[in-house]
């Protein structure tokens, strides 16, 4: 990325070496996700820095090419599913078994140079070997879906038979949905504001959708957040208490109106957990946060476990990653990939849910694992 | 680093050997060189010493002991912007790799890699120079001694099994098996994060005597096993008599809300299960024989939980040195006799006769540094 909106492609040198601890890889897929387009149209620029060109793309898969001289868990060959985010591993976060909160983290695409070229060099640690039976494809889905793990098992820890409502129908919202339900939900409602989102979660990981009521002319948004859970709980026969409530809830939308409807909907002493990126200020319904012992949680990326968790979920055949992968397209259209993104949907005029990118050396066989 | 390493070796059994050896390389981007000032020595180190093993951690010749200790940083790494030339610091005794499953959960103490000093080929802190990652260096603030520096090794031991293993709760009444120094450490941490009441338990009276004014612990020396009775028929009863000379009951406001057990004796792991309250916490610090019979039919009934902990893990040092520098935990009473770097070994008799030359008990025996 060499300017706002400004994708450019660039030969550079290749990594001769790496450090004892790390592998260079060969990424040969790359998803494209909400955080790229919101770096790409400029929304995370700092006004007051200069623009320094830098490579976009982190939620990749590849091939290893070469490992550091004390990395005894791969090979070159191996294909893996990257982690794009290195943390100091030495302060107190991390080892408290928190690394994401890591002061020193060193995260693709933000910084430091990410997946959207020939060779990536990263602590192999965070480079998780595919299973046989997994594609390269849904290798770049790890990521994504490790941010699910992350939210569903780890900050919610989740409870098998847990009623469970995501708002947000987008690929992090799918992915959640098909986590709460690997993970043994009784029920997975899913809300959005497009019909055609609802109609995919429906057949994908959800037991049953809702399609955004209208706000009323003149009502305020804390006036409509109310009304709108009150029409999700009758709709679904759901309570304010007791197993017909609503366990856990997880805003994977950002959006102001679905985070107040959350907070409503769930249940007495229930879960929220935040996963969407939402603006800094949001107003929420507080003194019904108090009294009724809601627990608000935030989930951040993903941690310790989390990437073993998805592929293992996906290799047994628990979450199924193909229908979310709508759209390809070469290295060399790179930018149509995150037009599609951008646009929602493809140059063949299908919804876009997730946008593939092949990366990197070309490929030597046709096949996509 | 220039010049020479004093150490002081194990070469065999019972057998410690004053060397020279080179001074050790600079330290890597994230290391430090630090020079022991203090070291104290444990029940471990006089496994190691005695017998050649202290639980799993092996001794093979030489080998530099040593492992609770806290000295002077000579020089720092590349990287380290949290330590200078010339801080003085508590060493955390074990390096884990970092990057596995267990230290990026937050559990780096079960590290498939950890390497801990004064076993299994790693040298400790018995020598001149010992270089270590800067982040278990721990700076001690200027209201506390190299010497109590020494002992948050310990300190951390307990800070770790009553703070982040128990998670001890508010207001709770905490019984303790073995007064040495664990377990007079982990009454004082229990008192200093709000027990309620303390129990401690031991064959030994004066030990007792010393926990009951170093903490104003209650106490209860063992009573005697009846001639021809099973360990079993006695940790039972033994169990059932301390609950009523203590007023205690299985649930309830006088109720022991939790063990740690601290001997790693058999006989006491028994009794403790039977004494904690229905649905208490037993935490196992002390290292004992590998099988123990235990009543599991109580533990079942009565719901028990129970944890092992093993050694510290993050938050443990500064905890501990917070403790101290807040007055919250005394350290200056368990620190009993000092030995300089050549008389060493009359610091390991001394721990193993429990009693000094000077024919006072012997709680924490340190060695002062060759430097």
């Amino acid at each position: 990325m060499v300017a706002i909106e400004t994708l450019e492609h660039q030969r550079r040198q290749v990594p001769t070496t790496c450090g004892p601890w790390e592998a260079v890889v060969c990424p040969k897929r790359t998803g494209i996700c909400g955080s790229d387009m919101h770096i790409l149209l400029g929304h995370t620029a700092d006004p007051k820095t200069g623009f320094k060109s830098f490579v976009l793309g982190h939620e990749s898969s590849g091939i290893v090419a070469k490992v550091g001289d004390r990395v005894t868990s791969l090979r070159p060959g191996d294909r893996v599913a990257l982690e794009p985010g290195e943390a100091c591993l030495r302060c107190d976060d991390c080892k408290s078994g928190h690394y994401a909160q890591c002061e020193f983290m060193r995260f693709a695409a933000a910084g430091l140079d990410g997946t959207l070229q020939g060779y990536y060099t990263l602590p192999a640690d965070l480079c998780y070997k595919l299973p046989d039976n997994l594609s390269l494809e849904e290798g770049a889905l790890m990521e994504p879906l490790a941010v699910a793990v992350n939210a569903v098992a780890t900050v919610a820890a989740m409870r098998p038979t847990a009623n469970v409502a995501v708002f947000g129908a987008g690929p992090v919202g799918l992915l959640t949905m098909a986590v709460a339900r690997a993970l043994g939900a009784r029920r997975v409602i899913a809300i959005d504001v497009q019909q055609g989102r609802l109609d995919f979660a429906r057949a994908y990981a959800a037991t049953d959708v809702h399609l955004a009521s209208p706000l009323q002319e003149g009502e305020s948004r804390e006036d409509y957040s109310k009304r709108h859970a009150e029409i999700i709980k009758h709709k679904f026969g759901l309570s304010e208490r007791g197993p017909s409530g609503i366990d856990l809830v997880l805003d994977c939308s950002g959006a102001e109106v679905c985070i107040q409807t959350g907070l409503w909907l769930v249940k007495r002493r229930g879960k929220y957990v935040q996963v969407g990126n939402s603006e800094v200020y949001i107003n929420v319904p507080l003194r019904i946060v108090m009294m009724r012992e809601i627990n608000i949680k935030g989930s951040f990326r993903y941690g310790p476990g989390t990437y073993h968790m998805a592929i293992d979920l996906v290799s047994r055949g628990v979450i199924d990653l193909k229908p979310l992968l709508t759209h390809r397209f070469s290295f060399r259209d790179a930018d149509k990939a995150f037009g599609t993104t951008k646009a929602g949907k493809g140059p063949d005029d299908r919804m876009a849910i997730k946008v593939i990118s092949a990366c990197g050396v070309a490929l030597r066989s046709a096949s996509n694992s | 680093m220039n010049g020479v390493n004093h150490c002081c070796v194990m070469t065999k059994i019972n057998t410690l050997v004053m060397e020279d050896r080179a001074a050790p390389p600079g330290p890597g981007p994230y290391d430090v060189v630090v020079v022991p000032k203090m070291t104290g020595l444990c029940g471990s180190d006089m496994h190691v010493f005695l017998e050649g093993r202290a639980g799993e951690s092996l001794f093979s010749d030489p080998l530099v002991l040593g492992h609770e200790c806290a000295g002077v940083v000579a020089q720092v790494g590349s990287n380290v912007k949290t330590l200078k030339v010339g801080d003085r610091v508590a060493l955390e005794p074990g390096a884990a790799c970092l990057r596995c499953e267990n230290c990026k959960s937050g559990d780096y103490n079960q590290c498939g890699d950890f390497k801990f000093a004064a076993a299994d080929g790693f040298d400790g802190t018995l020598q001149g120079y010992y270089t270590l990652p800067a982040d278990i260096a721990y700076k001690l603030p200027d209201n506390v001694s190299l010497a109590e520096g020494a002992l948050m090794e310990p300190l951390a031991v307990a800070v770790m099994s009553v703070s982040k293993v128990a998670k001890i709760g508010h207001n709770q009444n905490v019984a303790i098996f073995g007064a040495g120094p664990v377990g007079l450490l982990t009454m004082a941490v229990a008192k200093a994060l709000g027990a309620r009441r303390i129990l401690a338990i031991d064959v030994n009276a004066s030990r007792l005597e010393f926990a009951k004014q170093y903490v104003g612990a209650e106490t209860h020396l063992a009573i005697p096993m009846n001639p021809g009775e099973a360990r079993e028929d006695y940790s039972k009863r033994h169990g059932k008599y301390i609950m009523e000379k203590f007023g205690l009951g299985e649930r309830g406001l006088e109720a022991i809300d939790l063990v740690v057990e601290c001997s790693g004796a058999e006989v006491c792991v028994q009794t403790g299960i039977w004494l904690v309250k229905r649905r208490g916490k037993f935490v196992q610090v002390g290292a004992g024989p590998a099988h123990n019979l235990i009543p599991m039919s109580i533990f079942v009934n009565k719901e028990v939980t129970m944890i092992g902990s093993l050694r510290y893990g993050p938050g443990c040092y500064p905890m501990a040195i917070d403790l101290v520098s807040r007055g919250l935990v005394d350290l200056k009473p368990l620190h009993t006799h000092t030995f300089p770097f050549k008389d060493a070994i009359l610091a390991f008799e001394t721990t193993k006769k429990a009693m000094g030359p000077d024919g006072k008990p012997a709680i924490k025996v340190m060695i002062e540094g060759p430097i």
